[in-house]
């Protein structure tokens, strides 16, 4: 069943344009990969930045002053996501049956469930802690979880190419 | 050059780290330089966005404590940087590219230090001096560059080693 489904999702993406553009594009993927890496060192030099604050780094930079800094990292996600969906429409078997990538993918929605209950829970109530007290435990722990899941999602990035089907 | 390295491809320690089957040594060290990578340029670029005045309430001296970030994420890159090159010194040593990323390193980490001292000193006025400003844009653009040198290694190496072309 799982393994019908996937293989039209890897017939139907093969096909679309986007992946036909670079399969054919000669520095195509060198250059998207460029780009994968610069919205990867956004997203961690604003998100994982602001991971640390939330673990007490740096406890006298006020919390909503860092948070500003969020859009860059929303940006650099939304870069690699872009970038990320042509690599795997151009190859998806090196893609969809590959445990890395499994492993990518659910690190990426661990991060993305961490986000929502940050913002639903935690955001408002850490907003009001002073700057130079340590957060609150929940807000510790969201930057954990966070700083964890994306240095999970590179690293099985990383092994993509050491599991290629 | 070819001898040196012949010298370095033949020692045990590098072929260990070229033919090791084992997940914990080539491929760890390459997320090592990818996760590095990720702390040293993502701390330079929030340095650069917060003098270029993205978000003035961010205490530049509070700020500062991100400097061991960067350096931790250099330190990092410098170590697991050094066993790629031992694992593969043709490969690295004989594409022109691979010297003009190190450069642009070097440049990248001058601007950084730079930009501390001409802006630590101004902290209680609140005004980033212009000339901090034009280094961040050179910063940013230096990083950018560092980034899309270091990926394109993979693209424009001739020889893998002594023996192989790419």
């Amino acid at each position: 069943m799982l393994d019908e489904v996937l293989k039209s999702v890897e017939v139907y993406l093969r096909h679309t344009p986007q992946g036909e553009f670079l399969r054919d594009a000669k520095w195509g993927w060198a250059i998207f990969e460029s780009l994968h890496f610069l919205g990867m060192s956004m997203l961690l030099g604003t998100v994982g930045v602001f991971d640390l604050r939330l673990l007490g780094f740096a406890k006298r930079i006020p919390i909503a002053a860092l948070h500003r800094l969020i859009p860059i990292g929303i940006s650099g996600f939304v870069i690699n996501m872009v970038t990320g969906f042509c690599f795997l429409s151009a190859t998806p078997d090196q893609y969809l049956y590959n445990l890395a990538f499994r492993w990518k993918v659910t690190f990426i929605a661990i991060a993305g469930l961490n986000v929502m209950i940050f913002y639903a829970r935690t955001f408002k109530r850490l907003l009001e802690t002073a700057p130079g007290a340590t957060p609150p435990i929940a807000a510790r722990v969201a930057g954990a979880v966070s700083l964890v899941a994306w240095i999970g999602v590179m690293s099985a990035g990383r092994l993509l190419t050491f599991f290629r089907p | 050059m070819d001898p040196l390295f012949i010298w370095i491809e033949t020692t045990p320690f590098s072929t260990w780290l070229r033919e090791s089957p084992s997940l914990w040594v080539f491929p760890f060290v390459l997320i090592l330089h990818t996760v590095g990578l990720a702390f040293f340029v993502g701390s330079n670029v929030a340095w650069d966005l917060r003098v270029l005045g993205f978000s003035v309430g961010i205490p530049l001296d509070a700020l500062r404590r991100y400097f061991i970030v960067m350096w931790a994420g250099f330190w990092v890159n410098a170590v697991s940087g050094v066993l790629l090159l031992i694992a593969y010194p043709t490969k690295a040593l004989t594409n022109p590219l691979f010297y003009i990323k190190l450069s642009l390193i070097a440049l990248g980490i001058v601007l950084a230090v730079r930009i501390r001292r001409e802006v630590l000193p101004t902290e209680r006025s609140g005004e980033v001096p212009a000339i901090a400003r034009t280094f961040a844009i050179a910063s940013l653009v230096c990083w950018v560059a560092v980034i899309f040198a270091g990926r394109l290694l993979a693209y424009t190496c001739t020889r893998l080693t002594v023996e192989c072309v790419c």
